[in-house]
C-alpha cells in the first residue's frame, strides 16, 4: 500500500501530461476519421448521378483523403509509438493510385509502325487506339465485315515527333506562343500545323508506310484518326479529321498520315496543351487506314433508343451514298425503329426525301451529287437489311457490353459493313421519375421514417439479425433487419435484398458497403427489431424511408430501367475509378487474422484498420503507468470500491485536489458509469448463494482477497476520464473488468468497449457467466467476443443519449455479474439469471426464496 | 422560339454533362465552347439569351468574360459557376453584373431551376422594355 501511494506521489515523470497527449492523438483520430468517411459519402453521392461535378471537386476531395488519412496514418503511430510502420507505406501507394486516376498518362507500348486490322482486337487501344482496336476485334471475335485495312500506331507517332525533331520546335512554339486572343491562338495552330505537314517522315517509318500501302488491296482509302483516350478524358471527340477516297500509293498515304497528325494541332488542342501543361506525348495519336467503301447507303445505328431506352428498339439512320451526311446532318436521313425482339418488326419508317447524296470521285475526294426524283423518296433499306442490321447492332452490344453507336455501310455488292463501333451516351432518365417525397402511398406503411443509406426499392422476407454471428443464417433475398450496423454484413450482401438498422447513419461502414453493392439500405429506424417480424414479407423503399407491407409490385416496377445511364461520362469514370480505391471496405472483421495493416486495399480499410486500433489502444492504457500519475485523485464515495481518478481534461471541476467527491465529476460517461453502479437494485453486499463446491473454489481463489484493501471489496479501480471520454478499469471482487467509453454529440465519434473476465468459481461456471453476459450484452446492442471466460464487447456509433444509458447498463452489468458465476451451477440457472435481469430484478432477489417472499 | 444558351467552361466533361442535361430536359438550344476566347465571336454572330459559364478559366476567367459580355449585349443574363468556397469572388461577379451564381458540384435540378429563372427575368425585362418604349 505504502509502495503503491509513493508511487504516485514521486514527482519524477509528469504521467499525466503524456497520458493527456495520447488522449489528444485519439481525439484527433477519431475526428479525422469522421472527416474523411464524410468525404467518402460525399463522393459517393456524387456517383449517384444527380450531381454535376468537374476534375476540380474530384481534386479537391482527393486532397481532403489524403490529408485526413495522413493525420489518421501520423496519430495512430504516436499514440501506439510507431506500432504500425506499414500504415504509412500503403497509404502513399493507394493515394498514389488515386492521384494516377485522377491524371492518366498512356504508356505507349512497344509495337511495330504500322498493324494490320486482322491482328487487332480490344487490348491492342493502348497501340493503336480505341477506334481501331474496336474494328479489329469486330473482324476477328464476331466475324462482321469490316473494310480491310491497318493501323498506324502511337509507337509510329512518338517517332515522328522524336526522330523527326518535330517534338523540339513544336514545343519551342508553344513554349514561346503569348496567347492573348483567338486570333493569336488560331495563328500558332497554323503554325504548329504547317510544321507537322512540312516535316518529313523517319525514313524507316514512310518505308512502313509505303509497303501497308502496297500491301492493301484497294484502290483508295479512308484514313482517320484513332487517338488513345480520345473519349475518355479530352472530348476531342470530332474534332479529329477523317479523310475519304485518298488514292491508295504511298505519297497520298504519307501525306494523309501527317494530314491527320496535324488536326492533332487544333486551336482547342493548343489551348490544352498550354494551360493545361499537357506534355505532346499525351493523347498518342494513332490513325486508322481502311478500305475505301463504295457505299450505296450508309448510316448510324443505335442499339436502343438513347431517348427511350424502355422502348426496346434499335434506331437506324440512312441516306444514299456516303455515311458523312447522315451524321454531319447536311440533310435528313431515313429513321428506322426496329424491334429488338426476334422478328425484329419494323416499328416505324420515316422515310425523308434525300436530295443529294455525297458519293466519292474516280480520282480523288468526294463530289455531292443530285439525285432523281425517285431515288431520293425510296427508302434506303428494305425490312431485310434492316433486320440484319438489327442483328448486327445486338451482337455488337452483346460483345461490348453496353449500347452501341454503330457506323455502317451497304455497298454495291449489297454487303453491310461496319466501319465502327462505340459505346453509346444514353440519355439521362426524366427528372422526378423517382420521387423523394411520397406523395402517393400504395398501403399504410409500416415504418415512415429512418436515412436513406443507399437507395432503392426490394422486397421480401423479414430476417431479424440478433447478433452478427447470424450472418451465415441470412437466406438469400431477405430484408436483414438488425439493431447495429454491421460490416460483416458484407458476407451476405450478394444475396439480401435489402437492410435495415435501428441505429447508424449514412457514412458508417456498413452503408458504404451497401451503395457499393446497391442494396437498398435505410438507417436510424429506431423499433425496426420490434416493429417487423421475422419472415413477414415487406417492400423497402430507401428513396422514401418507407416499409410497407407485402410486396408493392408498383414500387419496384418504377424502379426498374431507371438507372442514370447518363453517367457515361468521362468524369463520371474517374470518380468511380477513385471510388473503387476508396470505398471497398476489404478488413471486416477485427477478429481475423486478416485484420493487419498491410492488408489495407483502400482508404476505407485504412479508417477502420486505425479507427479500430486507436481504440484498442485506449482501452489497453498502461494503467499501471497511470497511477502513477501527478494529477491522481482518490474518489470518496459509499461504493464498495477502491477508486482512483485522473482527469486528463474536463473530467472534474476541481484541480489539485488528493480527494474528491462524486460531486466534483463532469465527465458524462464517468457519471453515467456511477450512475449505473449506484442503481438501487443492485446489491453490492454478499455474494448469492453458492453451493458448497461453489464456495470452496471461491474460497481457494480468494485467498489473497481476504488481505484486502483498506475498504470495500479490495483492489483498486482507475478511472481516466476527460469530460467526453472513460477508462474504467476495475477489480470489482474476484473479476477483472474494463471499460472504454466516448461520449459525444458526434454520433461517429461514441462507442463502448467492454470486458470481463476472471472470477474466483469453476471454470465451466465462469464459462456460463460469460455466456450469460454475451447474451445481455448482445440485448443491449453490442457486438460480443466470448474466448472461454472472457467477454468482450463493443458498441459503436449510437446517439449520445442511446451510448450513455447503454454505458449506465454496463456499469450495471458489472456490478450484477460480480455475484454471477457462483450462482451460475447449470444452465438452467443461467436462463433464470438471464430472465431476472430481463425483469429488472438486478439484486436477484428471485434466488433468494425467503426475500421473494417478504 | 426556342431559347439559345451559351454554355462556357474550360472542362470539356463539364460542358458535355451540361449540354446533355440542358437539351436532355428541356427545350433550350445549346451551344458550348471551353474556350473563353471564342465567346465574343460567338456572341456577335449568333444572339444568345443567356450565358452559363464557369469562374475559373485560363486567360479570359468567368469575372472578365462578364466585362466581355456586358460590351456586347448588356441586357443578357449571365450565370457564373463556381467552385466550393470561392463564395466571395461569386458575390463580386454578382456585383458585376452576373444575374446569379451557382456552386459546383450542383444537382441536375438546380441549374435547370436558376436557367429557367434567368430567362424569365430576361423575359420581363424585355417586356418591361417594350412597355416603356415610346409609343409602346
Amino acid at each position: 500500500m505504502f509502495k503503491f501511494l509513493r508511487r504516485f506521489l514521486k514527482p519524477e515523470e509528469d504521467v499525466q501530461e503524456r497520458l493527456a497527449r495520447k488522449f489528444a492523438h485519439f481525439r484527433q483520430i477519431l475526428e479525422s476519421n469522421n472527416q474523411a468517411l464524410a468525404v467518402m459519402a460525399d463522393m459517393e453521392e456524387k456517383a449517384g448521378g444527380e450531381f454535376l461535378f468537374d476534375t476540380g471537386y474530384l481534386q479537391q476531395q482527393v486532397g481532403l483523403l489524403e490529408k485526413h488519412l495522413t493525420t489518421m496514418v501520423t496519430e495512430i503511430n504516436a499514440l501506439t509509438d510507431q506500432a504500425y510502420p506499414e500504415l504509412v507505406r500503403r497509404h502513399q501507394e493507394i493515394i498514389q493510385a488515386i492521384r494516377r486516376e485522377l491524371s492518366p498518362t498512356w504508356e505507349i507500348p512497344d509495337s511495330p509502325f504500322v498493324l494490320p486490322l486482322k491482328s487487332l482486337n480490344r487490348e491492342s487501344a493502348p497501340a493503336v487506339g480505341g477506334k481501331m482496336a474496336n474494328l479489329g476485334e469486330i473482324a476477328a471475335k464476331l466475324g462482321l465485315a469490316v473494310p480491310p485495312g491497318f493501323a498506324i500506331s502511337t509507337r509510329a507517332y512518338l517517332h515522328f515527333l522524336s526522330a523527326s525533331g518535330l517534338a523540339g520546335k513544336l514545343s519551342a512554339l508553344l513554349a514561346q506562343a503569348s496567347i492573348t486572343d483567338l486570333e493569336s491562338l488560331e495563328d500558332i495552330s497554323r503554325q504548329a500545323q504547317d510544321l507537322v505537314r512540312q516535316t518529313p517522315l523517319p525514313p524507316d517509318l514512310e518505308e512502313a508506310l509505303g509497303q501497308a500501302s502496297h500491301s492493301l488491296a484497294a484502290r483508295h482509302l479512308a484514313v482517320r484518326s484513332s487517338a488513345v483516350g480520345e473519349d475518355a478524358r479530352f472530348s476531342f471527340a470530332g474534332q479529329f479529321l477523317t479523310l475519304l477516297n485518298v488514292p491508295n500509293t504511298p505519297e497520298n498515304l504519307v501525306r494523309a498520315y501527317k494530314e491527320i497528325v496535324a488536326s492533332k494541332f487544333r486551336p482547342r488542342a493548343i489551348f490544352y496543351w498550354k494551360y493545361r501543361q499537357f506534355a505532346l506525348e499525351e493523347l498518342p495519336m494513332a490513325v486508322g487506314v481502311l478500305a475505301m467503301v463504295d457505299a450505296r447507303a450508309s448510316g448510324v445505328m443505335f442499339s436502343q433508343d438513347p431517348h427511350h431506352p424502355e422502348a426496346n428498339a434499335v434506331l437506324i439512320t440512312a441516306v444514299w451514298g456516303l455515311g458523312k451526311y447522315a451524321v454531319d446532318g447536311t440533310i435528313t436521313p431515313d429513321l428506322y425503329r426496329v424491334a429488338r425482339d426476334r422478328g425484329h418488326q419494323v416499328l416505324e419508317a420515316r422515310v425523308a426525301e434525300k436530295p443529294v447524296a455525297l458519293v466519292s470521285r474516280e480520282d480523288e475526294g468526294c463530289v455531292e451529287v443530285t439525285l432523281p426524283q425517285d431515288q431520293a423518296h425510296r427508302p434506303c433499306l428494305t425490312a431485310e437489311y434492316l433486320g440484319e442490321l438489327t442483328e448486327v447492332a445486338l451482337k455488337l452490344e452483346k460483345h461490348f457490353g453496353g449500347p452501341q453507336d454503330i457506323e455502317w455501310a451497304l455497298d454495291f455488292n449489297n454487303r453491310l459493313v461496319i466501319l465502327q463501333s462505340r459505346p453509346l451516351q444514353l440519355g439521362a432518365p426524366a427528372f422526378g421519375a423517382q420521387p423523394r417525397e411520397t406523395l402517393w402511398e400504395p398501403a399504410p406503411p409500416l415504418l415512415n421514417f429512418g436515412i436513406r443509406a443507399s437507395g432503392g426499392v426490394a422486397a421480401g422476407p423479414v430476417f431479424i439479425l440478433q447478433s452478427e454471428r447470424e450472418v451465415g443464417q441470412i437466406p438469400p433475398g431477405a430484408v436483414v433487419v438488425a439493431r447495429q450496423p454491421s460490416a460483416r454484413l458484407v458476407l451476405a450482401m450478394d444475396r439480401v435484398a435489402a437492410i435495415i438498422t435501428e441505429v447508424g447513419n449514412p457514412t458508417d461502414h456498413m452503408s458504404i458497403l451497401a451503395r457499393e453493392f446497391k442494396v437498398p439500405a435505410l438507417v436510424d429506424v429506431g423499433g425496426a427489431t420490434r416493429v417487423l417480424r421475422p419472415g413477414q414479407m415487406v417492400t423497402v423503399d430507401a428513396d422514401a424511408a418507407r416499409v410497407y407491407p407485402g410486396v408493392v409490385l408498383e414500387l419496384l416496377e418504377r424502379r426498374t430501367g431507371t438507372e442514370p445511364t447518363w453517367k457515361d461520362n468521362p468524369v463520371y469514370h474517374m470518380l468511380d475509378a477513385i471510388l473503387k480505391k476508396t470505398v471497398p471496405l476489404n478488413l471486416y472483421d477485427p477478429e481475423s487474422p486478416e485484420f493487419r495493416a498491410e492488408n489495407c486495399r483502400t482508404l476505407h480499410d485504412l479508417t477502420r484498420f486505425i479507427h479500430e486500433k486507436a481504440m484498442d489502444a485506449m482501452f489497453f492504457l498502461d494503467v499501471e503507468e497511470a497511477v502513477e500519475a501527478r494529477g491522481v485523485c482518490r474518489l470518496k464515495t459509499d461504493l464498495p470500491l477502491n477508486l482512483f481518478v485522473l482527469d486528463l481534461g474536463g473530467g472534474l471541476r476541481v484541480k489539485g485536489q488528493s480527494i474528491i467527491t462524486e460531486e466534483d465529476i463532469v465527465s458524462r460517461p464517468f457519471r453515467a458509469l456511477l450512475r449505473g453502479f449506484h442503481h438501487p437494485r443492485v446489491r453490492w453486499a454478499g455474494s448469492v448463494a453458492p453451493d458448497l463446491k461453489g464456495f470452496i473454489s471461491v474460497w481457494a481463489n480468494t485467498m489473497y482477497d481476504m488481505a484486502k484493501g483498506e475498504r470495500g471489496l479490495g483492489g483498486k479501480s482507475f478511472a481516466i476520464i476527460t469530460d467526453r471520454y472513460l477508462n474504467f478499469n476495475s477489480r470489482l471482487g474476484y473479476h477483472f473488468g474494463f471499460c472504454d467509453a466516448y461520449l459525444s454529440e458526434e454520433r461517429n465519434d461514441n462507442y463502448i468497449s467492454f470486458q470481463f473476465k476472471g472470477g474466483a468459481a469453476s471454470v465451466d461456471r465462469r464459462e456460463r457467466r460469460a455466456r450469460l453476459l454475451g447474451q445481455i450484452l448482445e440485448g443491449l446492442g453490442f457486438k460480443v467476443q466470448i474466448k472461454g471466460d472472457l467477454v468482450q464487447g463493443r458498441m459503436a456509433k449510437y446517439s449520445l443519449l442511446e451510448t450513455e444509458e447503454t454505458l449506465e447498463m454496463t456499469a450495471l452489468l458489472m456490478a450484477f455479474c460480480r455475484q454471477l458465476d457462483l450462482a451460475l451451477t447449470s444452465d438452467a440457472m443461467l436462463d433464470r439469471v438471464l430472465q431476472a435481469f430481463r425483469r429488472e430484478d438486478y439484486g436477484l432477489a428471485c434466488l433468494r426464496p425467503e426475500e421473494a417472499a417478504s | 422560339m426556342a431559347e439559345r444558351i451559351l454554355v462556357v467552361d474550360d472542362e470539356p466533361n463539364m460542358l458535355r454533362l451540361l449540354k446533355t442535361i440542358l437539351t436532355d430536359k428541356t427545350g433550350y438550344l445549346v451551344d458550348t465552347t471551353n474556350n473563353p476566347l471564342e465567346v465574343s465571336k460567338m456572341l456577335q454572330e449568333a444572339p444568345y439569351d443567356l450565358v452559363v459559364t464557369d469562374l475559373k478559366m485560363p486567360i479570359v476567367d468567368g469575372m472578365d468574360l462578364i466585362d466581355i459580355i456586358k460590351k456586347i449585349d448588356p441586357h443578357i443574363p449571365i450565370i457564373i459557376i463556381t467552385a466550393y468556397g470561392t463564395l466571395e469572388t461569386a458575390e463580386e461577379a454578382i456585383q458585376k453584373g452576373a444575374y446569379d451564381f451557382i456552386t459546383k458540384p450542383f444537382r441536375k435540378e438546380s441549374i435547370l431551376i436558376t436557367i429557367r429563372r434567368a430567362l424569365e427575368w430576361r423575359r420581363m425585362q424585355g417586356e418591361l422594355a417594350a412597355l416603356k418604349a415610346p409609343g409602346g
